[in-house]
C-alpha cells in the first residue's frame, strides 16, 4: 500500500492548490511473519542459522559419517588427517572428526545450560537486590562471597564428591557465573529505578512486583541477553579450562574442551587435534554472539543500535 | 560516603566467615586424603592413619573448623600440610607474580580495549567497526592456553625475542620483570580486551544517541573531546562493572596462564593445593580471594557514584 | 658363612677399579657456566625423604644427604660413607666404621650418634627397615666413628637395605634433626651430601636451589649410581618446575633450561631434531604399568574373573597409549619383575602371551558368575599415565561385556578411595590404575605391590599363601640361584592368583642440551659428574 502526498479530494473554487509534488517517500514494505522478521534482522538470521546448524550437527552426529567417538585404537594414534580420518586421530587413536561432532553436543549443552540457568538465577537475584533497597546490602555481600570461591575449587570438589560429569561441570560454572549476572542486572536496575516513569508508577500506587515486572524487567532484558551470550561462550571456554586441569567432562564423553586439553601438549607437531575443536568453538561463539546482538536489536527498538 | 564504605567493610567480615565455613565443609566432605598422598604409594594403612593423626585430620569437623577459625582470628593462617611452611609466607612468596601479571594485563586491556570500543562506536556500521568487532569475537573464542602456546611459539621460539617461561621479580630490574610478563599478559588479556571493547562500544553507542551529545557537537566541540570527555564518562557504568567482573575473571584465567608460562603465582598454588588437598593453603587462599573480591566490588561501587551522580546509596 | 669369606666378598665388592678418579674438564668462566637448570618430573613441595616418599623428594634428597652404602649400576651395594664393615660369624652383629673427614653442611662432623638416630628414624618407615627393626637387639654408637647393629636373627640383605635407591633411602642426618618423629616433617635440611639446600630461595612448587658444598670429600672410585665418588662439577643447581610439557619443550629448545627430566614421548621427535639437544633413555629399569583389581568384592573376588581380564587384555594397546609409535620405549611384560635384571622371569606368564582370545575370556567371565553388575573403575585424570591406561581399560571391559562405572577423578581422590575396603556400592572400588618404577620391582625386597598377605597387602588386598611363601623363601635365600628359583615360583603363583595385572614395561626419555655433559642413565637423575660449558 503506498502513501501518497497528493489528495484526490474535490477542490472548491477560489482555493489555490499547491502544485503536485513528486512522491518522495518510498513505499514501505511491511514484512510479516517469521521470514519477514529474519529479513529485517539479518544478524539474527545468520547467528541463529549457524547455531541451529551446529545444534543439528550435534543431534545428527551419528549419521554424518562418524564412528564411535570412544573407539580406541592406540596403534593408530596421532595420525594426520587423511581419507580414513578426516580430522586425524588423537592420542589414543580415536577419530577426531567423530569426537568433534559428538563433542558439539556436550559443549553446546554446557554453554546453553549455563547461560540459561545463570541468567535466570542472576536475573531474579539482581532484580531483588537492585530494587528492594534493604535487601541490596545482604544479597550483594552474599554474591561477593560466592564469587570469591574459585570455580575450579568448586568443580574439583564436585568432581571428587561424585565423579567427573557434564552435570557437575554445568553446576560449577553456573554457580560461578550467577554473581556476575546479578551484579550487572543490579547496576542496570540501579540506574533505571531513578527514571521518572518509575517514580510515576510508584506515585500512582503500583505494587512493587508489578513495577518490577512491567517497567524494570523489560529494560533489563536487553543487557541481560547480551550478558547471556557472553556467558554461553565463556562457559564453553571455562569447560575447556577445567578439562585442562583434569576436572572437566570425563574423557569417555568428548567435548571440544577436553579434546583440546588432551591434545595441547602436542600442538606444535600435531596441531590438528587442537585446531579443529578450536575452530568449531570459535564458530559457535561467533554464532551465539551474532544471535545475541541481533535479538537485542530486534527486541527493543529504542535500544536498537545501542547496547 | 565514608559511612557507606565503613559499613561495607564491616559487612565483609560475616561474608568471609560464611565463605570460610562453606569452603571448609566442601573440603571436609570431598574425598581425598592428604595423608595418603604424603605417605606415598608404599605406605601401609596404619602409616597413613598415623600421619592423619599427626596432622589433626582425625578430629571431628567442628573441632577442626573451630581450631582453624580461632587461629585466623589471631592472624595465623596455619601451616601447609605438605611443605610445613606457614601459609602466610607461601602466599607472600607467590602474590607478587600474580599481582604483576594481573596489573600488566589490566593496564594493557584498558589501554587497548577502551579506545578500540570508542572508535568502533564512533564509526558504528563502517568496516572499521566490523573489523574491530570481528577481532573481538575471535579473540574471545580462543582458550587462553591456545593463545599462550601460539604466542610462545612465535615470539619465544621462532623469533627469540622473549622468554618462554618463568618470572623475574621486580627487584631484579624493571625490564627483566616486564620481559617475562609480556607474553602471558597478552595471552591472558585477549579475552578481556574483547569483552571490554564490546561493552565499551555498546555503552558508547547508547550514549552517542543522547541529546546532549548532539548539543555538544552543535556547540562545536572537537570529536575527541566529545568522545572521551562527555560520552565516555556517561557510558562508564557498565564498563566499570565489567572491569570489576573482569578482575575477578583474571584470577581464574591466571591459573591457566601461570601453568602454561610456568609463573610461580597464586593461581598455580591454588590448583596444586586443591589437587593435593593441602587444606590450610586452600582455605588461606580462598580467604584472600574473598577479601580481594570484596575490595574490588567496593571500589567498583564507589566508582559508580563518581561516574554517575544519579546513583547514590 | 664365615667371617673371612664375607669380608673378602665385601672388600672385593667394595673396591671398584679406580680409574684414576675424575679429571676436571676445562670449564668456561662465568656464573652461568656453573649453574645447572633442571626441570624435575614433579613439584618439590616438601623435602623430608623419610616422611614423604615421592620420587621427586628422593631425587632432590640424594643431592643433600649421603647414605652409608650406595647401589651401583650393577645393582650391588657399595660403601659410601662407610669405610669398612664386619659381620660376626653367626651373622648377628654388624659393625661399621665411618670414613674420616665427613662433615655436615653446618660444619659439624658426622658422628656415629647421628647415624644411629638417622637409622632409627628411617627404619620406622621403610619396609626393609621395619623388618630389621623387628629382629633388632640394639643399634648403638661404639665410638665417634664406629657403630654396631646387633640382631636376633641373621639378615643377609642388610647392606642392600642401606644402599637401595627405593624411597625411603637410608639418608644420614644430624642427630637433632633425625630425632624428629618419623610421622612429622623435618624443618631443617642439613645433610652431608655434595650439595647444600638453599632454603631461603626455595619456592615450594616452583623453584628449588642447591649450592655446592665445598667441604664434601668424595670417594676415590668412579661414580656409579649412588656409589663411588660424587664429584660436583657445577656450583649451583636450580630446579625449575614447569608443569606444562609444551612449555618445558620450548624452554629446553631455546636454552632457558639445560636438562628436562621427563619429556613426554610425543615431544621427543621435536627435541631429537634440534641440533642442540640430546635425547636418551633415562632409566634402563623403566616402569611397569599396572591396574589392580579388588580381591575383596565381586566380581574380582573370583580368580576366574581376574584371569578372564588377563586373557582379554592387550599390553600393546596400553603401552602404545602411553608411548605412541616409538618402539624403543616399551616391551610386553608377561611377568612381574623388571626386564633385564637378574631376577626377571616369565614363569606363569603364558596368559599374557599370544593372540588374545576374547571369546574364551567371556566364557570364563560368565563361569565366574558375573551377571552384569557395574564395575567401578577409578581413573586419575591429572596423571597422564593413569589417564591413558584408564581409557584403554574402559574399552577392554566394554569388549568383555562388562558394565563399566568409569570414575574420572583426581589422583588425590584415587589415593583416598583405594584405601576403602567397603563394597563398591558404598564408596569402594573394583579397579584402579597405577604404575611402579622398575627399580622398585627388581626383587621382592622393595616390591610392596607383589605382596599377597590379605589385609596387610597393598590396595586390592590379594591373598595368596603361595606367593607369601616364596617371598619368605627369597629373603632366606643364600645365593643368587636360590633367589631365582624362589622368584620363579613366586611369579607362577602370582599369575595363578592374579595379584595384579601388569599392563606392560615402558621406558621414558630424558633430554639435555649439548652444552652439558656427564648425564648417565639411572633410576634417578644423578648430578655428580655433570658439567656445563658456556
Amino acid at each position: 500500500m503506498s502513501i501518497s502526498t497528493t489528495s484526490t479530494a474535490v477542490v472548491p473554487p477560489g482555493v489555490v492548490v499547491a502544485p503536485r509534488l513528486p512522491d518522495l517517500l518510498q513505499p514501505v514494505q511491511v514484512r510479516r511473519g517469521l521470514l519477514g522478521f529474519l529479513r529485517n534482522h539479518p544478524t539474527v538470521a545468520i547467528g541463529g542459522g549457524l547455531l541451529l546448524l551446529l545444534v543439528l550437527i550435534g543431534i545428527f552426529a551419528p549419521y554424518l559419517g562418524t564412528v564411535d567417538p570412544t573407539a580406541l585404537a592406540p596403534a593408530r594414534r596421532t595420525r594426520a588427517p587423511s581419507a580414513d580420518h578426516w580430522f586425524g586421530t588423537d592420542l589414543l587413536g580415536r577419530d577426531v572428526y567423530s569426537r568433534v561432532l559428538f563433542g558439539a553436543r556436550v559443549s553446546l549443552a554446557v554453554g546453553l545450560s549455563v547461560a540459561a540457568l545463570a541468567s535466570l538465577a542472576g536475573l531474579a537475584i539482581g532484580l531483588v537486590s537492585g530494587f528492594v533497597r534493604w535487601a541490596d546490602g545482604i544479597v550483594m555481600r552474599f554474591m561477593d562471597g560466592l564469587m570469591s570461591i574459585p570455580p575450579i575449587l568448586l568443580a574439583i570438589a564436585l568432581m571428587a564428591l561424585t565423579r567427573g560429569s557434564v552435570g557437575n561441570v554445568i553446576l560449577a560454572i553456573t554457580v560461578a557465573e550467577i554473581p556476575r549476572v546479578s551484579r550487572l542486572v543490579r547496576s542496570v536496575v540501579l540506574s533505571l529505578r531513578e527514571q521518572p516513569y518509575v517514580d510515576a508508577a510508584v506515585a500512582s500506587g503500583t505494587q512493587t512486583p508489578m513495577i518490577i515486572l512491567r517497567h524494570i524487567l523489560p529494560n533489563t532484558l536487553a543487557p541481560m541477553l547480551v550478558q547471556a551470550t557472553y556467558i554461553c561462550a565463556s562457559a564453553m571456554i571455562v569447560e575447556s579450562i577445567l578439562s585442562f586441569i583434569g576436572a572437566g567432562t570425563p574423557p569417555t564423553i568428548p567435548s571440544w574442551g577436553n579434546i583440546m586439553a588432551e591434545g595441547r601438549a602436542l600442538w606444535q607437531i600435531k596441531p590438528y587435534i587442537v585446531f579443529f575443536p578450536a575452530a568449531f568453538l570459535s564458530v559457535t561463539v561467533l554464532a551465539v554472539n551474532l544471535l545475541g546482538d541481533g535479538l537485542r536489536d530486534a527486541l527493543d527498538p529504542r535500544m536498537a543500535k545501542s547496547l | 560516603m565514608l559511612a557507606y564504605i565503613l559499613r561495607r567493610i564491616v559487612a565483609t567480615l560475616p561474608v568471609m566467615a560464611i565463605v570460610a565455613l562453606f569452603v571448609f565443609s566442601l573440603l571436609y566432605i570431598a574425598p581425598g586424603d592428604p595423608a595418603a598422598v604424603i605417605a606415598g604409594d608404599q605406605a601401609s594403612p596404619a602409616d597413613v592413619e598415623r600421619i592423619r593423626q599427626s596432622l589433626g585430620l582425625d578430629q571431628p569437623f567442628l573441632v577442626q573448623f573451630g581450631t582453624w577459625f580461632w587461629r585466623i582470628l589471631h592472624g595465623d593462617l596455619g601451616t601447609s600440610i605438605f611443605t610445613s611452611l606457614p601459609v602466610a609466607s607461601l602466599i607472600a612468596q607467590r602474590i607478587e607474580p600474580t599481582l604483576s601479571l594481573m596489573a600488566i594485563t589490566l593496564i594493557l586491556t584498558l589501554v587497548v580495549a577502551v579506545p578500540l570500543g570508542v572508535v568502533a562506536a564512533w564509526k558504528a556500521g563502517s568496516w572499521v567497526d566490523r573489523t574491530i568487532m570481528a577481532f573481538a569475537v575471535f579473540a574471545f573464542s580462543l582458550p587462553v592456553f591456545v593463545v599462550g602456546y601460539v604466542l610462545a611459539y612465535v615470539f619465544a621460539l621462532q623469533f627469540e625475542w622473549l622468554p618462554v617461561q618463568g618470572y623475574t621479580p621486580l627487584a631484579e630490574g624493571f625490564w627483566p620483570w616486564l620481559r617475562n610478563l609480556i607474553l602471558p599478559s597478552v595471552a591472558l588479556g585477549c579475552v578481556y580486551i574483547a569483552l571490554i571493547a564490546r561493552i565499551t562500544r555498546a555503552s558508547m553507542l547508547e550514549v552517542l544517541q543522547q541529546d546532549y551529545v548532539r548539543t555538544a557537537r552543535a556547540k562545536g566541540l572537537g570529536q575527541g573531546n566529545i568522545l572521551f570527555v562527555h560520552a565516555l564518562k556517561n557510558a562508564a557504568v557498565p564498563i566499570v562493572t565489567v572491569i570489576g567482573i573482569g578482575i575477578a575473571l583474571l584470577i581464574g584465567g591466571a591459573v591457566v596462564t601461570e601453568s602454561v608460562f610456568a609463573i610461580p603465582g597464586l593461581g598455580r598454588l591454588t590448583v596444586d593445593a586443591i589437587l593435593r588437598r593441602d587444606y590450610p593453603v586452600i582455605q588461606g587462599i580462598v580467604l584472600l580471594f574473598s577479601f580481594l573480591y570484596v575490595l574490588v566490588n567496593l571500589m567498583v561501587d564507589v566508582v559508580y557514584t563518581l561516574v554517575d551522580p544519579r546513583i547514590r546509596y | 658363612m664365615d667371617r673371612r669369606t664375607l669380608l673378602k666378598g665385601l672388600t672385593g665388592v667394595g673396591s671398584l677399579a679406580a680409574t684414576g678418579g675424575l679429571s676436571m674438564p676445562a670449564l668456561a668462566q662465568g656464573a652461568a657456566a656453573r649453574t645447572l637448570r633442571f626441570v624435575p618430573q614433579a613439584n618439590l613441595a616438601n623435602f623430608d625423604p623419610i616422611w614423604g616418599t615421592q620420587y621427586v623428594v628422593r631425587n632432590a634428597a640424594a643431592l643433600v644427604w649421603d647414605t652409608l652404602y650406595g647401589i651401583d649400576a650393577a645393582l650391588q651395594p657399595q660403601r659410601q660413607m662407610v669405610e669398612a664393615e664386619e659381620v660376626s660369624d653367626d651373622g648377628l652383629i654388624w659393625t661399621f666404621r665411618l670414613r674420616p673427614g665427613l662433615k655436615f653442611h653446618d660444619g659439624e662432623p658426622v658422628l656415629s650418634k647421628d647415624v644411629v638416630a638417622s637409622l632409627a628414624r628411617w627404619s620406622a618407615r621403610d619396609p626393609m627397615g621395619l623388618m630389621i627393626k623387628a629382629i633388632q637387639n640394639e643399634l648403638t654408637a661404639v665410638d665417634d666413628r664406629t657403630f654396631k647393629w646387633a640382631l636376633k636373627q641373621p639378615y643377609p640383605k642388610l647392606l642392600l637395605a642401606l644402599a637401595k635407591n627405593n624411597a625411603p633411602c637410608g639418608f644420614i642426618m644430624p642427630e637433632r634433626i633425625a630425632q624428629t618423629d618419623p610421622f612429622k616433617q623435618i624443618t631443617e635440611y642439613v645433610g652431608s651430601g655434595p650439595m647444600k639446600f638453599a632454603k631461603a630461595e626455595w619456592v615450594p612448587g616452583a623453584k628449588a636451589v642447591f649450592e655446592k658444598f665445598t667441604d664434601y670429600v668424595p670417594r676415590q672410585e668412579k661414580a656409579s649410581w649412588l656409589a663411588g665418588g660424587k664429584q660436583m662439577l657445577v656450583d649451583r643447581i636450580e630446579w625449575v618446575v614447569i608443569p606444562d610439557p609444551a612449555t618445558a619443550a620450548a624452554a629446553l629448545q631455546n636454552g632457558e633450561v639445560d636438562w628436562w627430566e621427563s619429556p613426554i614421548p610425543d615431544l621427543a621427535p621435536v627435541l631429537k631434531k634440534n641440533g642442540n639437544i640430546n635425547v636418551d633413555i633415562a632409566d634402563p629399569l623403566g616402569n611397569i604399568g599396572s591396574f589392580r583389581m579388588n580381591h575383596l568384592h565381586p566380581p574380582f573376588n573370583d580368580v576366574r574373573a581376574r584371569r578372564a581380564v588377563l586373557m582379554a587384555m592387550n599390553q600393546e594397546d596400553y603401552m602404545r597409549a602411553l608411548v605412541g609409535d616409538d618402539n624403543s620405549l616399551w616391551k610386553p611384560l608377561p611377568g612381574f619383575f623388571t626386564p633385564d635384571t637378574p631376577l626377571y622371569t616369565e614363569e606363569g606368564g603364558e596368559i599374557l602371551k599370544g593372540k588374545r582370545d576374547l571369546a574364551a575370556a567371556k566364557k570364563l567371565l560368565a563361569e565366574s558368575g558375573y551377571s552384569g553388575q557395574p564395575v567401578t573403575c577409578l581413573v586419575a585424570q591429572d596423571q597422564p599415565i593413569t589417564k591413558a591406561m584408564g581409557d584403554v581399560t574402559a574399552d577392554l571391559l566394554k569388549q568383555l561385556g562388562m558394565n563399566v562405572d568409569f570414575v574420572a577423578t583426581d589422583w588425590g581422590t584415587v589415593g583416598a578411595r583405594r584405601a576403602q575396603k567397603t563394597p563398591p556400592g558404598q564408596g569402594g572400588w573394583q579397579m584402579f590404575h597405577t604404575w611402579h618404577a622398575g627399580a622398585d620391582c627388581i626383587s621382592p625386597a622393595p616390591y610392596t605391590a607383589i605382596r599377597a598377605n590379605g589385609d596387610k597387602a597393598w590396595f586390592g588386598w590379594p591373598n595368596s599363601p603361595a606367593v607369601e611363601k616364596e617371598v619368605t623363601a627369597w629373603f632366606d635365600a643364600k645365593n643368587l640361584d636360590e633367589e631365582k628359583a624362589a622368584v620363579k615360583r613366586l611369579s607362577k603363583a602370582a599369575f595363578e592368583d592374579v595379584i595384579y595385572a601388569p599392563t606392560g614395561f615402558f621406558l621414558s626419555y630424558t633430554a639435555w642440551r649439548k652444552s652439558i655433559s656427564g648425564v648417565v642413565k639411572g633410576p634417578l637423575p644423578f648430578f655428580w659428574g655433570v658439567s656445563k660449558t658456556a
